[in-house]
């Protein structure tokens, strides 16, 4: 038996996982933190990791490396820098991306040298944890990591001693460990997975189908993430520490670092408490800092980021052409997740049918800063067993690519659960080939239809006219704003299946009334749709044909 | 509530019961995610050639 890791890397932090015996662990480090800060420092003779390594941004930035993730695989000319400003900065090496560090002496560390380093810290947490030396992971990147990229973070791994076994995406590494937990793997889904982390925002549809995952859309906002937040939190607290003492706490980049780790804090108190207090020791001018702040008020000193996460979901599904009711679930990942007001903002757009999941609206989430780890533990697990070459064929195009059907395919009905007029059997997206089959009922009077129909998805909107108020009624501004909302007719949203294009009928003769009908669609490899009905039970015959 | 099919209309014939219309929608070319259990079994059924009611057994 291999021993093998689900690593998630991200330019803020990362978490190691392991599967074993159907459950997932997330692995804390020697200073027991599951989420590790991506981050190196060197001070002296010595490197720090981890949380260690980022508290040395206070006294050491200059040689504590910070947000390199993202620079995997690129030259100079395309990275952003500016996540780094207040930690070592990025250097042009000859094209290739440096860090200059003058701890004991001066070195020059590429890029590649700082992951490699970073993943040898992860590893060694892992086998320290397990036991046993690790011989493979699953590492995930976000979507829109290029081939290139890919291959240059298995090769950097390759020299750290890690054999990656395979790269996959980050949103459906979460999906999966999400998936999983739940029990709910095989179901049919429409998920929009928001992944806000520290310094960006990564966004995917994904449609779940049987069990396989399918990314529709993506999208991505390198300017927005938690450290948004803690810059309104810097902003805040800096305004009152100059009122108090008359100092900009700004200006001097020691007093910023401090600022900043202290606001960080606060904000991700304030995700479990309403309210959180803030001290820092000499924070500028030689002024010690006390103050508090509550949830509210930092929602309200927040609103304008909070409304970006909002509409960075808004849009990606509008980039789908999907109404919000096509949505069946939201799931909240990255660090900044844990944010109350982002899934809370999330329920209050989507309809109730759209299930949010994160800490704050459901109970059983999986703590979205573990998701990505856990369902890269969970695909290492799956695939530790084949040979390297197995899984490379198996992520081979011929494999991947598919025929996806474009419309659902359901039978008609007379009296489903809404209004539709179709029972879908294959939802739109659905990889192909494909076998599923259905149960419906017989009809009450003798001999049935089974008739195969394309579904086309409406949306009705039934109008509910709200009673009519007293219009002489005095009242004041506050009540008058208020009621103006209750006077709004309410409109309820339903999505329903209408039938589209005919593909096929059978005819069931000498059905027991009310018996059950099994209703099978199977789609073969060269794309003909198979139809076939049969009486559960009964002693007819299966009916069946082929639609050309 | 459940789902009833509708009463087979009457004087409905087809050859062997079966009717075709048309066939679907012509479908996109999309790439699925190579992860998961049920991409597995995909893969291995992709790579072997093997039916679905072969691999069920
Ligand atoms: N309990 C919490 N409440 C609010 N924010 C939190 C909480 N825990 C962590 N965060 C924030 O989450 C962010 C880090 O998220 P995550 O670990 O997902 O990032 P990442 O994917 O490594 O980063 P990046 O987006 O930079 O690649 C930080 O801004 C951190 O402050
Ligand atoms: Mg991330």
């Amino acid at each position: 038996m291999s021993t093998v890791i689900g690593i998630a890397f991200g330019n803020t932090t990362s978490s190691i996982a392991v599967e074993k015996d159907g459950k997932v662990e997330v692995i804390a480090n020697q200073d027991g933190d599951r989420a590790i800060p991506s981050t190196l420092s060197y001070v002296n003779t010595d490197e720090y990791h981890g949380a260690q390594a980022k508290a040395q941004l206070v006294r050491h930035a200059n040689n504590t490396i910070t947000n390199f993730r993202d620079f995997i695989g690129k030259p100079f000319e395309n990275i952003d820098v500016s996540n780094c400003h207040a930690s070592a900065h990025p250097f042009n090496n000859d094209g290739e991306v440096a860090f200059k560090i003058t701890a004991n002496s001066e070195e020059i560390l590429s890029v590649e040298e700082v992951v490699k380093r970073h993943l040898i810290k992860l590893i060694d947490s892992a086998s320290d944890y397990i036991g046993k030396p690790i011989d493979g992971a699953v590492i995930a990147v976000p979507t829109d990591f290029t081939e290139a990229e890919r291959k240059a973070l298995v090769s950097i791994a390759e020299k750290a001693n890690l054999k990656v076994l395979q790269v996959i995406n980050e949103p459906t590494a979460a999906l999966l460990a999400h998936a999983s937990a739940g029990n709910h793997l095989p179901q049919d889904k429409i998920t929009v997975v928001a992944d806000f982390g520290g310094s960006r925002s990564d966004g995917a549809v994904i449609a779940s189908r049987g069990g396989m995952f399918t990314v529709l859309a993506t999208s991505h906002d390198y300017t927005l993430g938690g450290s948004n937040l803690d810059e309104v939190l810097i902003d805040f607290f800096a305004k009152e520490f100059q009122k108090k003492f008359n100092t900009d706490a700004k200006s001097e980049p020691r007093s910023l670092a401090k600022l900043r780790a202290e606001c960080e804090q606060t904000k991700k108190t304030l995700s479990n408490s309403t309210s959180s207090t803030i001290a820092i020791e000499s924070m500028a001018g030689g002024y010690d800092f006390h103050s508090t702040i509550n949830r509210l008020r930092f929602e309200v000193a927040s609103r304008s980021v909070f409304e970006k996460f909002t509409s960075f979901v808004e849009a990606l599904v509008k980039k789908t052409g999907f109404d919000f009711l096509d949505i069946d679930e939201i799931l909240l990942v990255g660090g900044t997740s844990q944010t109350p007001k982002i899934a809370n903002a999330l329920v209050n757009l989507f309809p109730e049918s759209t299930k949010v999941v994160a800490p704050v609206t459901d109970t059983k989430a999986i703590n979205p800063n573990e998701l990505i780890a856990r369902g890269c533990a969970l695909q290492a697990s799956l695939i530790s067993s084949f040979e390297q070459e197995q899984i490379d064929e198996s992520i081979e195009p011929v494999v991947t690519v598919a025929p996806h059907l474009t419309k659902s395919i359901g039978v008609q009905i007379t009296n489903g659960t809404d209004k539709s007029d179709i029972l879908t059997i294959l939802e739109h997206d659905t990889a192909l080939p494909i076998r599923k089959s259905k149960i419906v009922v017989a009809p009450q009077a003798g001999d049935a239809l089974v008739a195969i129909f394309e579904g086309e998805p409406e949306i009705v909107v039934t109008r509910i006219e709200a009673p009519k108020k007293d219009e002489s009624a005095p009242a004041d501004d506050e009540e008058s704003d208020w009621s103006e909302e209750e006077e709004d007719d309410e409109e309820i949203r339903e999505k329903i299946v209408k039938a589209g294009k005919k593909l096929a009928e059978i005819g069931l003769e000498g059905v027991a009334p009310g018996a059950k009908i099994e209703v099978i669609l199977n789609i073969t490899k060269d794309l003909k749709l198979q139809v076939s009905a049969r009486e559960i039970g009964g002693n007819g015959v299966a009916v069946r044909g082929v639609v050309a | 509530m459940s789902d009833t099919l509708p009463q087979l209309p009457s004087g409905w014939t087809a050859p062997e019961a079966f009717a075709s219309f048309g066939s679907f929608t012509a479908p996109n070319k999309r790439a699925v995610e190579p992860v998961g259990p049920a991409f597995l079994a995909h893969a291995r059924r992709t790579l072997h050639g093997r039916t679905w009611s072969e691999d069920e057994k």
